[in-house]
């Protein structure tokens, strides 16, 4: 007998159609697992218990009275702190936030309620999403379930270790920099990154706008292509959301024609001397990814050495332009809206009080290394060495990978992160090497381009690996995952 | 290249108070930090046109109504309200 925490939206459907559960018993069965798993693990901020009892009734009302199921009828979801929820607690992990109440549903949110999702609750992240470990959070780190020594990434770390222990059957998570792919790496579990537009960012808090996308963050790819179907779309509240014509999808006949690219630059990252211990890929990452490639080879996979030429510029391009937009989106929380800060010592507080009261308590260190950081790169007399020149190095990334798929490449393949899941506390002093931990996940964020981790391994610790697509090409990269999973099950 | 009183400077324009103490170790991260985006001095951009967002789409616009319920939803974000404006701490003292 399966354990209901096991179970994928796609278990969760057939389910319910079968009666073998009610959407209420699933809820309730979930509340009970998290009440007595969470104390350990520190997946979840904060639990919407009552909205999930109401939307799990509805759906068993509506199945009883012979009513179609939504495609995400009663599947028990998970947020990250950062999405939205109309009338709940908003906190993005930061103490600025800790009472702020959102007014409304991010667009997301809406269509997950629209089609039958049953939210459990709100996950741990960085604050504001900035970290690679969760361990960045004003509320305490997220361990990682499968070895709770360890960090399980982030930012969506909560996210991932929620869906790894079956704290929830899947869940969102956003992307800036690796936020989704590195923690669903990490806990052995399945993240997306759609293309920059795909789906809306309307009721995310921003952390870099030209860089952050919301994705799927699952136990199988089927779940993460069912999740991202029901999230993606224009949005009239996001400008830079759009509709493609048709989804692209990948058959088995297709695959002895596709060819994958291997970028020997994710293979052999370039970093400079003082830190390149933190960048390099460990043995075991190495090891478990060639084991990848032969299993695709046994589905008559053709694959080829490529070269991304800029990717050793992505990590400082990136460290440069993020800061400055996240400089100008947290520029908003300033005590006047949001929450503020009240003086400890009584006195009268003028606006400029206000805000360096509340930003001076209420950003942690990571926030406020960021702010000035973003802050300098745009400030006079350094726009154009850094900020301007960072905008340059981006368009020849970009570049890179237009180069390698009009040259008869279809997708590329590497790892999702360098290294295993390192300890609490191994790399929380040192703000460079954590940066380390996206150095093969950023170049898909500057370029725009969707890219998926998958388990490359079952047993020991999870080690990633991503598949990166042309522009739009989610369904191509979802579909080789699926065929992947078959392969690697029968290994 | 980031001393003191410029990291100072730039923590007045952002509005957040660096506790003294903190001051040495966000400049020894500053330091490497910014040592790092030196890299890219080597990368010839000469005629490379800036990249300035996410995607590069036309643009788009739509109709400028006004919208009662973004303006609800914005409109809840703030602390204070009277006969329909938004209160704030006075500006000057």
């Amino acid at each position: 007998m399966t354990r209901l925490q096991d179970l994928t939206i796609t278990d969760v459907r057939k389910g319910l159609l079968e009666r073998k559960f009610s959407a209420f018993e699933l809820a309730k069965y979930f509340f009970d697992y998290i009440a007595k798993r969470d104390k350990e693990i520190g997946a979840y901020l904060s639990l919407s218990k009552d909205e999930a009892f109401q939307q799990a009734s509805k759906i068993d009302v509506h199945l009883a009275e012979g009513g179609e199921l939504e495609p995400l009828a009663g599947v028990p979801i998970a947020l990250k702190d950062n999405l939205l929820t109309e009338g709940e607690i908003c906190t993005a992990g930061s103490k600025i936030l800790e009472n702020h109440i959102s007014s409304y549903d991010a667009s997301v949110v809406e269509k997950l309620r629209k089609q039958g999702a049953v939210i459990l609750g709100k996950t741990n992240l960085d604050e504001f999403a900035m970290g690679s470990s969760t361990e960045n959070s004003a509320f305490g780190p997220t361990k990682n379930p499968r070895d709770q020594e360890r960090v399980p990434g982030g930012s969506s770390g909560g996210s991932a270790a929620a869906v790894a222990d079956g704290l929830a059957v899947a869940a969102l998570g956003s992307d800036t920099g690796g936020s989704i792919r590195q923690p669903a790496g990490f806990c052995g579990v399945v993240g997306l990154k759609p293309t920059y537009g795909r789906v809306s960012r309307f009721g995310l808090m921003a952390m870099a706008s030209s860089l952050d996308q919301i994705g799927p963050i699952a136990k199988t790819v089927e779940d993460a292509e069912i999740l991202f179907n029901a999230i993606k779309g224009k949005d009239k509240y996001d400008s830079t959301s759009f509709d493609i014509e048709r989804e692209s999808e990948l058959k088995f006949e297709d695959l002895s024609g596709l060819t994958i690219g291997l970028p020997k630059e994710y293979f052999n990252p370039e970093i400079p001397g003082e830190i390149r211990d933190k960048g390099e890929l460990e043995p075991e990452v190495k090891k478990a990814i060639e084991e990848t490639v032969a299993a695709l080879k046994t589905l008559k996979i053709n694959f080829k050495e490529v070269s991304l030429p800029h990717t050793k510029y992505a990590l400082p391009c990136y460290y440069i332009i993020m800061p400055a937009e996240v400089s100008t989106n947290l520029a908003r929380f300033d005590g006047i809206r949001y929450g503020r800060e009240k003086a400890t010592d009584g006195r009268r507080q003028g606006l400029r009080d206000i805000y360096f009261d509340t930003r001076g308590k209420g950003f942690g260190e990571e926030a406020k290394r960021r702010i000035i950081l973003g802050t300098f790169v745009l400030s006079s007399g350094y726009y154009d060495a850094y900020y301007k020149k960072a905008q340059k190095v981006r368009r020849l990334i970009k570049k890179d990978f237009e180069n390698v798929f009009a040259s008869g490449v279809d997708m590329l393949l590497a790892p999702t992160s360098p290294t295993l899941p390192f300890k609490l506390g191994e790399r929380a002093d040192d703000p460079i090497s954590m940066y380390m931990a996206d150095i093969l996940t950023i170049p898909a964020n500057l370029a725009g381009v969707p890219a998926i981790s998958i388990p490359a391994r079952k047993a020991g610790l999870p080690v990633g690996f991503q598949l990166i697509g042309k522009w739009n090409e989610e369904g191509r990269l979802l579909g080789l995952g699926k065929f992947y999973e078959r392969v690697h099950e029968t290994l | 290249m980031l001393d003191k009183k410029t990291l100072q400077r730039l923590a007045e324009l952002s509005r957040i108070k660096i506790d003294g103490r903190k001051e040495e170790k966000f400049l020894g991260d500053f330091g490497k930090i910014i040592g790092y985006f030196e890299e890219l001095k080597k990368v010839d951009t000469e005629n490379v046109e800036p990249m300035s967002g996410g995607a590069e789409l036309m643009n788009v616009s739509r109709k400028d109504d006004l919208d009662d319920e973004l303006i609800g939803r914005g409109k809840a974000g703030f602390p204070e309200e009277q006969k329909g404006f938004l209160r704030i701490p006075g500006v000057f003292e």
